[in-house]
């Protein structure tokens, strides 16, 4: 099986071309064969009827005697053409003298005819060279002539309009393989041009379009690729232009929230400083007003993080992190009854920190979330390939159909229940994207969601400075 | 005393619940609401610390911030919408010392404002003079020189310089920095410390892209040579 619709066209037209050379070839070899024998044995037997009847009678008498014979052999000879002479009741006279023996291979019918004193031929190969042996009765009653005739240069004719039919034949098969690719080059060049122009749109150029240079199906076609991308591009340019629309909104909202945000959070801080001095029943008020001022403060915040992955001027500032070091950092200013698992080796990457933290806070928060009161468990793992922070609860997991769903914005994995802004797991994911690692989720056998943040390995781990790793065990104690 | 306190905040809720905080802190606090105002206010009364909003009415706070570098080396605190790198960025290259993100909460705005008037107003200790190659320290007048002409250093700056020079040749990550310089003692931002360097280093250097006094070390921090 060809592969490739340009392959298989030049295989085509190659072997059509090769099948047509090889039958008129073979034919006009077999033609010519035939001929040259036809001429040959045409000349032959007309000469042989000749000499028969005219030349040779005249020459011998009845019984021929040895010297007539020996005469009448040289004197055949001097035209080239051996003789083998039967007198009746004598012994046959060779010229030349390799000729003793052919008679034998020669069929008994055309024996049976040359004795009945009919003119007989048969092809023979003697003393190893191709002959025409022609045999007859001189003046159809006298002694038996055979005339041996050398055929050597038919054959040897043959053999060259073989060989040159067989490089004519190669030679027309190489031609046609150019000619067939440029063809075919031809014929499937709209095709290359439309596979450049999906390629372009693939890699996210909408504008490629293929050039319409004909009216065939391939011009129909090209017209039809054409208006399908006009379509989408239009399509995705509209879309893009609601989303953009869209996430200016978000950060519009979020950016007019902020200035009143900043003043209630503000008031909520000195506020809860004088709680104790409010009377018992605004008291729980006044309580509930901090916590809610809080809440809207994460969600700003939130708000104005996505808004700022939106605007796509993120920077992301690398440096050696302490991955450990990180996570109990995290854990023990937010959440400090979190179950560490660490190696006892250091695990030191080149990434973000500030942005490691925001993931693995989250992760945190929203372990916390979903499982008030119960276990959480942070994870530090690492292989030569990728490290992964893994953040395991009890909780009630996600069902197993909306796994997928819980990094988008806004998702709530149990929508009854109103915890944190459900912009916490997208934000994650969003730094996580950007930091060249992933967030995946599963659900824990035994209950609970385990969400792990991979990040990729790329080079050796950097060694540490020994004076800045004393530094940071000083800081350490 | 109480130290007096310029306060220049555009919202007038942020800026009268600031106000009210800062006062209920022992602070002496002046108020303006757009940036012109808060110069006029600055050039008229002395003051220990200026509070500054980024986006401010007339004239920007990083504006304002470099306006009042070139008299002065009083402590400038930004308040920041964002916490951007620009923001944080720009606010340090125009001369602020520190700056807090907004949403704050008061209690934490206060920490940083004692804080920074803590390192304006400590006074110098041990040796009265330090030197790091052609530049000469002098800790009692807080000022620095090379080759006899007088540095223009800010107190962040001079700090952050007289921290190095301290422990030359040993390295001093950005966490132990960040503690020592800016009085942070949990997570601060590294930024702070980047930034400042590299004002340092213009300051400094004879070729501030190929330092010779101020190293950094990859992955561990920053060391002045010995």
């Amino acid at each position: 099986m060809i592969r490739g619709v340009r392959a298989r066209l030049t295989a085509t037209i190659v072997a059509l071309v090769a099948l047509t050379a090889l039958v008129l070839g073979v034919a006009a070899y077999v033609f010519v064969d035939a001929r040259l024998h036809q001429q040959q044995l045409d000349d032959a037997n007309n000469q042989a009827r000749f000499d028969l009847s005219v030349l040779i009678p005249p020459r011998l008498s009845s019984p021929p005697t040895l010297v007539q014979i020996t005469d009448l052999a040289s004197a055949f000879k001097a035209r080239a053409l051996g003789t083998i002479i039967v007198p009746d009741g004598a012994e046959p006279n060779y010229e030349p003298a390799v000729l003793r023996g052919a008679l034998d291979a020669i069929p008994a019918d055309v024996r049976h005819f040359v004795e009945g004193g009919q003119i007989a031929y048969s092809w023979q190969t003697v003393n190893g060279k191709p002959s025409l042996i022609v045999g007859g009765r001189s003046a159809g009653t006298g002694p038996q002539i055979w005339f041996v005739h050398d055929v050597g240069a038919i054959v040897s004719a043959l053999d060259q309009l073989r060989l040159a039919l067989l490089v004519g034949g190669l030679l027309v098969a190489l031609v046609a393989v150019v000619v067939a690719r440029a063809v075919a080059g031809g014929v499937l060049a709209p095709v290359d041009e439309a596979s450049r122009a999906a390629i372009r749109i693939e890699r996210g150029d909408l504008s490629a379009r293929v050039p319409v240079t004909s009216s065939d199906e391939f011009g129909r076609w090209a017209d039809r690729f054409n208006r399908m991308a006009d379509s989408l591009e239009d399509t995705i340019v509209r879309l893009e232009a609601a989303q953009t629309q869209n996430r200016r909104f978000v950060a519009d909202v979020a950016h007019e929230l902020r200035t009143p945000t900043t003043a209630l959070v503000a008031e909520a801080s000195l506020l809860r400083g004088h709680l104790d001095a409010l009377p018992a029943e605004a008291r729980r008020t006044g309580e509930l007003v901090i916590h809610d001022i809080g809440r809207l403060r994460d969600l700003v915040e939130d708000l104005m993080e996505l808004s700022r992955f939106d605007a796509a001027g993120e920077e992301i500032r690398t440096q050696p992190v302490d991955l450990g070091r990180l996570i109990r950092d995290v854990a023990g200013a937010r959440h400090r009854d979190t179950v560490l698992e660490l190696p006892d080796d250091r695990v030191v990457v080149d990434s973000d920190p500030r942005r490691l933290e925001r993931i693995i806070g989250n992760l945190l928060d929203n372990a916390r979330e979903h499982a008030p009161g119960a276990l959480v468990v942070a994870r530090l793992t690492s292989s030569p390939s990728a490290v992964r922070v893994s953040v395991l609860d009890r909780g009630p997991g996600v069902p197993a159909d909306r796994l997928d769903r819980i990094f988008e914005r806004f998702f709530m994995a149990d929508p009854s229940r109103r915890g944190g802004s459900g912009l916490g797991l997208s934000i994650a994911a969003e730094h996580a994207e950007l930091l060249g690692g992933e967030l995946r989720a599963r659900n824990r056998d035994g209950g609970g969601l385990e969400v792990e943040l991979v990040l990729p390995v790329t080079e050796p781990l950097p060694r540490r400075d020994p004076a800045a790793m004393d530094e940071d065990e000083a800081e350490d104690r | 005393m109480d130290a007096r306190i310029l306060l220049v905040e555009d919202d007038p809720s942020i800026r009268e619940i600031t106000a009210i905080g800062l006062t209920a802190a022992g602070f002496a606090v002046t108020t303006a609401s757009d940036g012109l105002e808060g110069l006029e206010r600055f050039k008229s009364e002395p003051f220990d610390l200026v509070l500054l909003d980024v986006m401010l009415p007339r004239l920007d706070g990083y504006e304002v911030c470099r306006q009042i570098r070139r008299t002065s080396t009083l402590p400038v605190v930004m308040l920041t919408a964002r916490s951007d790198t620009m923001d944080v960025v720009l606010g340090l290259e125009a001369g602020a010392d520190d700056y807090v993100r907004k949403p704050f909460e008061i209690p934490e705005l206060i920490a940083r404002v004692r804080a920074a008037l803590r390192r304006a107003g400590t006074p110098a200790d041990g040796a009265p003079a330090l030197r790091l190659g052609p530049i000469e320290i002098d800790l009692a007048g807080r000022a620095a020189a090379r080759d006899g002409r007088e540095l223009a250093l800010t107190r962040t700056e001079f700090d952050l310089l007289v921290e190095l020079v301290r422990h030359a040749g040993t390295v001093l990550s950005r966490d132990v920095l960040l503690d020592r310089v800016w009085g942070y003692d949990y997570l601060g931002d590294s930024r702070l410390v980047d930034v400042a360097i590299q004002r340092l280093r213009a300051k400094l250097e004879t070729d501030p892209t190929a330092p010779t006094l101020i190293q950094t070390v990859r992955g561990a921090g920053y060391k002045a040579v010995r």
